[in-house]
């Protein structure tokens, strides 16, 4: 197709994508779709490869999905067909069983011509917890009904049988339907607007549309990939807690780039969780959820980038079978979220050290979504409400600071107003903005943390703080930039019934009681001690800096609201003294776990991980990890041969 | 009988619409603006309506002023450096606005700086709950305190914001008379006085806007004031606002932020009402000008109201007529990427340097550029002779781009307008998919300097089968403000469920509406002509995030008529979200008064038929799908009510081009409008 032409298809198959979008948006029931945005919609090839998506309205993750597996898992199509699935491990196209991926084949003269498809988040189906997700969970079966991809309309009839099933199991039954009928409108406008688009550009020109887009995506991709230097890069990330109050769990990747292309090999991260904290992802070596922190880098580099399925063509992935990223079946999956941010750090790290003079440091890289159930006194009924979420500032940048309180990788999330919140749930805040000296000391600062107060008033009061992390593990800093301040959940802080709850995320509050919490800061670029100290004493003066930390941090004296230049450049020469060279600061708590657990112990028990059964891989880890706490000074090889002496089902 | 006159600034002209009510006849003239000395090319307007039509200025009845002062204040960030004093505890309200940033996919995302830096923010103790009771007094020392250091920091005014001072506004009433004694060459603004509706971001925004913009928009108007009555202009001075009404300009002086939209607001006035005069119900107005398309839905004759809309990077929370810009006008550049594909936009050469075609410096190729290649431009010059289009600067500017696609310079040029009419399709289907409309239903109204030169091509993309072109669509913005109601819009938040416990405050709260409403319009306006009240309300079903407002009738509240109510939000719920659910719980959050003094809609008169064929000036040579095509060219003043013609065509006029390829069906309408159908 000529390139003029495949311009004016690009934009008629994006203003089909947002059709869609603006369907479901308008005519869905539920607060997850309405105000989360957590739903996409998709155009793709006969093969269910993404070729349009919309750009400014749902969640980010899937412009590369992949629905070519679940499409194959159904035989045969006809017009009026609708396939659905939610089951993470039928085709790997849910990634946790609320998440419902619907298409609907496009048929002209009998054959299909393109597929409407997209996912929605349904705030319950089912299973062991309210709203289907907690990281207590172990397997798949815990986490709701499942269904493997079939067909929920078959040629305009909706099978109203399965529709039952389904309505039956979960717990917000008339909020799934009032969200399914918004979807399938969708999927029909969708059809509708590829109908007029095969009118205009007749079929040949459109299927060739269709394959030109997603050429033209990986063609910029390719440009990307073009002008960073080849190489190899690795790097690796970790996530606090691999389960409930459990070990660090490390995700690794080794990325090379060659040419146009790029592999990214994360062998080396851990097994799979007896936890819900796993990625599925099925071998596939271009599966979404693997690439999402590549999106970001790619829209980075080149703000103009096309987002389609083309984009995924110059990178392979590898993720070994029985890991964290790509657990086997029935491992539990439903708070994968956690874990997809800290793959996306983990991306972001890797890429950082390739073009490090073009991308930002670490982003908070989490964002804690707060609900609370309590009583109104008034009442006496139940009040079951969203508070906001907990986001973090984003990383340094080349050219300014991490933004301040959301930014990068959570720019996406609403917070909701303290007055709405106050009207209807009784409870009171005490405190909602910024948090000072949490951004990452830098030549460009990273974003401050969020914090967040509230008071409750009725017993039995329930805080539950979906996705809390990064409260031991900070996000990181580069080129000299230090990391940002890490997360915390503090019950009633500052009095004699303080509890500091780490990454705790369900809390039971009496009345009267006071929580805290605020998310991490974002790590800074650059070292401080080269920030102009205007811009330091315009932190203070904005108190986003305290004097103390600008002194100790970015060596700059301040005395009567005015900079000592000769007092900051005494100061600096002499911290400039002390520090050494490295692209990463990662804070005293990993620099104190990698004291023990050293890059050449983390391979040894990787490898021995990776050598056992699947079902035995967790535990082995767990077990490892307290006796090496109880004797420090033995290797990892030697700590095992003492686990496996007292364990007789090991081979 | 007098004369009415309606003057509007744009960003190069200043248009005027002057209405001779003895003769209906509209007078219509452009003078160039003088952004170093604003205000004065409004008395050189007037000069020259004096000396071209005999306009007296004591027969001027009325004047109505549209002024961008305000809004590039913010643009330009050249507003009043100003303090913030919020409730202790919640001083990032504004940085943190609403967390979302506008663009998610690149990790450089970032917020724009606010206008009050986070040192000139002080947070005061005391706090009122959400029903509005006081759990802790005001600290009136830290108020005391926070006024010294505002002072100190340079602040020329201050904010105030507290929480749920739209339910009780005792403290920040109280600050103010702190404020007033402790340092009184400093303005105040209350959040609750200036937009008291629940939402501390939204409320706290509003203010600072209006604070912001007050000491210019302030000093513009009163001078404005003066000259007009040096001039013996007696009646006093009104100005249009972002809700589609006037007020006086006394009031805009302290009223700053509900005039920021004004501009874009009255343009849709105008069209709306030309529309609704040629009897169509049911239109898209388009406004392109060289860097942005404003485009905007009439429906049932009336345009559609919202909030949120941005000024500059800041969204405005008070009432607006609905308009959404889109990057795309006729100064958009075109470009070939690293993968040969041929983009427009969004870098624009805007009106200077301007499009090539235009020589007063710009190089690359543009929209306009691509029209005059094709030779729909260049036949006359644009913009009341102000500018002249060389065609071979267009040419050059086109050419560059041929080799690298391949094409000749005459099919770039087609592939030029072909690519930016599929992107301007694009943003235009997001409005009408968030409406949930179907543009085939709709008239296009294309209007501004580049609005009918584009309007046809952009129609037959959306699938659209008529069109209207204004009679004279340089100025349907000034007409805009000339036709506009006396308006103001009143709120109170009651945040309440839909039930009988609730109807004394519901009473309670329309009356207060009412007195306000009465109070601004016979008081504040002076306004003694007939005037309507609309009453509306923001409902949610209980557990919904987001409110919908529904209109409602006025005697609904007092007859406590409930199911009535909730019948009206049911039908809007149904109408916007094709859902409603009739069992479950309906809260009303905000109810809303909107008072219109009406202006008696001036009569245009028809002219009568003309007969036959209008007779085209001369014949042109315009390139379209592929080859060059003679063309007829007609004056627009040669065109009279009940001529009928074919396109391809071209119509030139002082204010426009109008291009029209074949395909259409021309009409002229009794009004002068062009209407055009797609044929087949």
């Amino acid at each position: 197709m000529d390139k003029v032409t495949l311009e004016i298809f690009a934009n008629h198959a994006r203003a089909a994508a947002e059709n869609m979008a603006y369907t479901l948006y308008r005519t869905a029931h539920s607060t997850f779709v309405k105000e989360t945005e957590d739903f996409t919609v998709q155009l793709t090839d006969p093969s269910g490869n993404v070729v349009a998506v919309p750009m400014d309205l749902g969640a980010t993750w899937y412009p590369g999905i992949t629905y070519g597996r679940a499409i194959g898992m159904i035989p045969e199509y006809e017009p009026g067909d609708i396939g659905f699935t939610n089951d993470p491990y039928s085709g790997f196209l849910a990634t946790h069983a609320p998440d419902l991926h619907m298409w609907k084949p496009i048929f002209h003269e009998g054959e299909i011509v393109c597929f409407a498809c997209g996912h929605i988040h349904n705030t319950d189906m089912g299973g062991a917890v309210p709203a289907s997700l907690s990281r207590t969970l172990t397997e798949i079966h815990q986490e709701g009904i499942r269904f493997p991809p079939m067909k929920l309309y078959r040629r305009g009839e909706l099978n109203e049988e399965l529709l039952r099933v389904m309505l039956l199991n979960v717990r917000k039954p008339e909020q799934n339907l009032g969200d399914l009928k918004a979807f399938i409108g969708a999927l029909n406008t969708g059809e509708r607007k590829v109908r007029a688009m095969l009118e205009k550009f007749g079929v040949e020109r459109f299927r060739a549309g269709l394959q030109g887009l997603q050429d033209y995506a990986e063609h910029q991709a390719r440009e990307i990939l073009r002008a960073i230097p080849d190489g190899q890069w690795s790097f690796s990330d970790f996530a606090d807690e691999d389960s409930v109050g459990g070990n660090p769990c490390r995700l690794r990747l080794t990325l090379t780039i060659q040419g146009d292309s790029a592999v990214l090999d994360f062998t080396g991260s851990d097994p799979q969780l007896t936890s819900s904290l796993n990625v599925p992802t099925g071998s596939d070596p271009r599966h979404t959820l693997l690439l999402v922190g590549v999106y970001y880098v790619l829209c980075t580099l080149n703000p103009q980038l096309l987002l389609n399925g083309g984009l995924t063509r110059p990178f392979t992935c590898i993720a070994p079978e029985g890991t964290v990223l790509n657990p086997v079946f029935p491992a539990a999956v439903g708070m994968r979220s956690l874990t997809c941010a800290r793959l996306r750090s983990l991306i972001f790290g890797a890429f950082s050290q390739a073009v490090p003079e073009k991308l930002p440091a670490a982003p908070a890289g989490t964002s804690s979504i707060m609900n609370v159930m309590t009583t109104d006194n008034r009442t006496q009924q139940t009040v079951l409400a969203a508070v906001n979420p907990v986001v973090g500032g984003g990383g340094g940048m080349p050219h300014r600071d991490g933004t301040n309180g959301s930014g990068a990788d959570g720019a996406y999330l609403k917070n909701t107003p303290i007055e709405i919140t106050e009207t209807e749930v009784p409870i009171q805040f005490l405190r909602y903005g910024l948090l000072p000296d949490s951004g990452g000391a830098g030549r460009w600062r990273g974003g401050l943390a969020t914090v967040l107060e509230f008071k409750v008033f009725a017993p039995n009061t329930r805080i539950t703080a979906r996705n809390r992390d990064r409260s031991r593990f900070r996000p990181w800093g580069i080129l000299g930039g230090g990391p940002g301040r890490p997360s915390d959940f503090v019950l009633n802080p500052g009095t004699a019934r303080e509890r500091v709850l780490g990454n705790t995320d369900i809390v039971t509050m009496d009345p009267g009681d006071v929580i805290h919490i605020h998310s991490p800061g974002g790590g800074g670029r650059g070292s401080p001690l080269e920030r102009e100290p205007e811009r330091v004493l315009e932190d203070v003066t904005r108190g986003y800096v305290s004097a103390a930390v600008a002194e100790s941090d970015y060596g700059v004296v301040i005395r009567d609201g005015a900079v000592d230049l000769a007092a900051t450049e005494v100061l600096r020469a002499r911290l400039a003294g002390n520090r050494t060279p490295a692209h990463f600061r990662f804070g005293p708590e990993r620099e104190a776990f990698e004291q023990v657990w050293t890059e050449a112990a983390y391979a040894e028990l990787t490898a021995i991980l990776a050598a056992l059964p699947v079902h035995w891989r967790f535990f082995i880890k767990g077990r490892l990890f307290a006796e090496r706490a109880a004797h420090p000074q033995m290797g990892v090889r030697e700590v095992y041969e003492r686990v496996k002496a007292g364990l007789p089902g090991l081979a | 009988m007098g004369w009415r006159i309606g003057v509007d600034i744009g960003g190069t002209f200043i248009d005027f619409c002057a209405l001779d009510e003895a003769t209906g006849q509209l007078h219509t003239l452009k003078v160039l603006t003088t952004p170093d000395r604003p205000g004065q090319e409004v008395m050189e307007g007037l000069a020259l309506l004096q000396s071209r039509h005999g306009l007296a200025p004591a027969e001027v009845e009325s004047f109505v002023h549209g002024t961008t002062v305000g809004i590039n204040t913010v643009i330009q960030r050249r507003g009043a450096p100003l303090a913030l004093l919020a409730t202790a505890g919640f001083e990032d309200v504004i940085e943190l606005a609403r967390l979302r940033m506008p663009e998610m996919y690149g990790l450089f995302c970032a917020r724009p700086d606010q206008l009050i830096p986070r040192d000139r923010i002080f947070g005061v103790g005391g706090r009122i709950l959400s029903d509005g009771t006081e759990e802790v007094p005001l600290d009136a020392a830290g108020v005391r305190e926070a006024a010294r250091r505002a002072r100190a920091a340079g602040a020329a005014g201050i904010i105030i914001s507290f929480l749920h001072a739209y339910r009780n506004p005792a403290h920040e009433l109280a600050a103010k008379a702190l404020l007033q004694q402790e340092a009184p060459d400093l303005f105040v603004f209350c959040g609750a006085e200036i937009w008291p509706v629940i939402r501390e971001y939204e409320r706290t925004t509003t203010a600072i806007l209006n604070g912001y913009v007050h000491p210019r928009v302030d000093s513009y108007l009163a001078s404005l004031e003066a000259a007009l009555q040096a001039r013996g202009i007696a009646a006093p001075p009104m100005i249009t606002k972002s809700n589609g009404g006037i007020m006086s300009a006394a009031l805009g002086r302290t009223a700053c932020v509900s005039m920021l939209l004004s501009g874009t607001a009255s343009g849709v006035m105008g069209a709306g009402f030309l529309a609704r005069q040629a009897g169509v119900e049911r239109a898209l107005t388009l406004d392109i000008g060289g860097t942005s398309a404003d485009v905007a839905l009439i429906i049932g004759g009336e345009a559609q109201f919202g909030t949120g809309e941005q000024v500059g990077d800041f969204p405005l929370h008070m009432p607006t007529v609905s308009v959404t810009s889109i990057g795309d006008g006729g100064g958009s550049i075109a470009r070939v990427d690293g993968f040969g594909v041929l983009k427009v936009g969004p870098e624009s050469a805007g009106s200077v340097p301007g499009p090539a075609c235009y020589g007063r410096g710009g190089e690359r190729a543009t929209i306009t550029d691509a029209m005059a290649v094709l030779g729909w431009l260049g036949h006359a010059p644009l913009a009341y002779q102000s500018v002249g289009i060389d065609r071979a600067r267009a040419e050059a500017a086109v050419g560059e781009l041929a080799a690298p696609l391949g094409l000749s310079t005459a099919a770039t040029a087609e592939a030029i307008v072909q690519v930016s009419i599929a992107s301007m399709f694009a943003e235009v289907n997001k409005l009408v998919a968030r409406h949930g409309v179907d543009a085939r239903e709709f008239t296009l109204v294309p209007f501004g300097g580049a609005g009918p030169m584009l309007g046809c091509l952009l129609a037959r993309e959306l699938g659209m089968a008529q069109v209207m072109i204004p009679r004279r669509p340089g100025v349907v913005s000034a007409l805009g403000g000339l036709i506009a109601d006396v308006k103001n819009d009143f709120i109170r938040t009651l945040f309440v469920e839909l039930e009988e416990a609730s109807l004394p405050a519901l009473r309670a709260a329309l009356a207060g509406l009412r007195d306000a409403a009465e109070t601004w319009l016979r008081h504040d306006q002076g306004f003694e002509g007939p005037a309507v009240l609309r009453l509306s309300a923001d409902m949610r079903y209980r557990g919904q995030s987001f409110e919908i407002e529904a209109p409602l009738e006025l005697g609904w509240i007092e007859a406590g008529d409930l199911d009535a109510l909730r019948g009206a939000f049911h039908a809007r719920h149904a109408a916007i979200y094709d859902f409603s659910d009739e069992a479950a719980p309906v809260q009303l959050v905000n109810l809303r008064l909107v008072v219109a003094g009406t202006t008696a809609p001036p009569d245009f008169p028809r002219w009568p038929e003309a007969e036959g064929e209008p007779v085209p000036e001369r014949e042109v040579s315009v390139w379209q799908d592929g080859a060059a095509r003679p063309t007829p060219l007609f004056r627009r003043e040669a065109l009279l009510p009940g001529h009928r013609f074919r396109g391809p065509a071209v119509v030139v006029q002082e204010d426009a081009t109008s291009c029209i390829p074949a395909g259409f069906a021309a009409r002229v309408d009794a009004h002068g409008n062009l209407h055009l159908s797609a044929e087949g």
